[in-house]
């Protein structure tokens, strides 16, 4: 049974049993994997070539075209940042979008491998691997949020009806139950943290 | 073409800072917005359903050093309002405060200040 993370004197433990660390776990690595920054293969531009190992975007990426695949999730967890005009919009992710794909898969990847690590059902974190923790576990909400459909209010607080009807048909039943379970434990390492 | 007129002159009386000569309503607004003629830029943080109220005044706290009842208030804006000016400055400083933001999951955006 799960145990919500305490802050001992400088460390944020919390009590996660075999089953509870696999599910963490694997939400994790499922988030990492879809902000995973796309290898790029050379082009034999060679300042293109530059300018990508600096994490930029060239100028032209197909990425940047429209025609390009677009997961509603994406716009959540890497939001247009500028809503009035769409060239500085671009631009900014042109200019932002690699760094903070790195930045949030390496927060995940931190994540992932205090849980590995746990001592028996004892997960214990530092200050600094408790805050990459408390915002990988949102980029997991972030990602989980969505593929559950939350867009107001009212959809998160129906969560919990959803929850408590536990329908057998609810195909989402399981990411529901996930969300409820990550909201919980992301609650307990932000009281913590502040406190 | 009025419209632009009456921007003009209130911009103009803002930027010579003294006397206005735009209409009263006008002014009260530019005397409100004076303190931003250098820091026409603002990040702004929309709400969402899935960050935690704790967590948004946790990062106001944290990323921007505000003590704890100017986070919690910021907060509470967004929760309620549905967004909230969470800095203003130069533009170069507002992309770098959403782009702050955006690693924390905040739903966090940058434009010109009107």
């Amino acid at each position: 049974m799960a145990k919500a993370f305490k802050r001992k004197g400088d460390r944020f433990v919390a009590r996660l049993d075999d089953v509870e660390r696999e599910v963490v776990v694997g939400l994790l690595q499922q988030t990492q994997d879809f902000l995973e920054p796309a290898h790029r293969e050379p082009t034999g531009d060679p300042f293109d070539d530059l300018v990508a190992t600096l994490g930029v975007r060239p100028l032209g990426d197909p990425a940047l075209t429209p025609q390009a695949p677009f997961d509603p999730a994406l716009e959540r967890l890497l939001p247009t940042a500028n809503r009035e005009d769409p060239a500085l919009a671009a631009e900014f992710r042109r200019l932002t979008e690699h760094g903070l794909r790195e930045r949030k898969t390496a927060n995940l990847a931190t994540a992932i491998e205090v849980l590995l690590a746990a001592d028996g059902d004892k997960v214990t974190l530092d200050q600094a691997q408790a805050q990459a923790m408390v915002v990988a576990l949102t980029d997991v909400r972030l990602l989980l949020g969505e593929r559950l459909g939350l867009q107001t209010d009212d959809d998160a607080d129906a969560l919990q009806d959803r929850l408590e009807a536990a329908s057998e048909d609810d195909p989402q039943l399981y990411l529901a139950a996930y969300y409820d379970f990550m909201t919980w434990l992301q609650e307990s390492l932000t009281q913590a943290l502040m406190s | 073409m009025w419209r632009w007129l009456v921007r003009y002159w209130s911009q103009l009386a803002a930027y010579c800072g003294a006397v206005s000569i735009a209409p009263a309503e006008l002014s009260r607004t530019e005397i409100a917005e004076d303190t931003s003629l250098d820091s026409p830029w603002i990040t702004l943080v929309w709400n969402d359903p899935v960050n935690l109220m704790s967590y948004v005044t946790y990062v106001f706290q944290t990323y921007f050093g505000y003590p704890r009842e100017k986070a919690e208030k910021l907060m509470l804006d967004v929760h309620q309002k549905g967004r909230a000016v969470v800095s203003n400055g130069p533009r170069e400083t507002m992309e770098r405060d959403t782009e702050a933001l955006q690693g924390y999951g905040l739903w966090a955006t940058f434009q010109k200040d009107e």
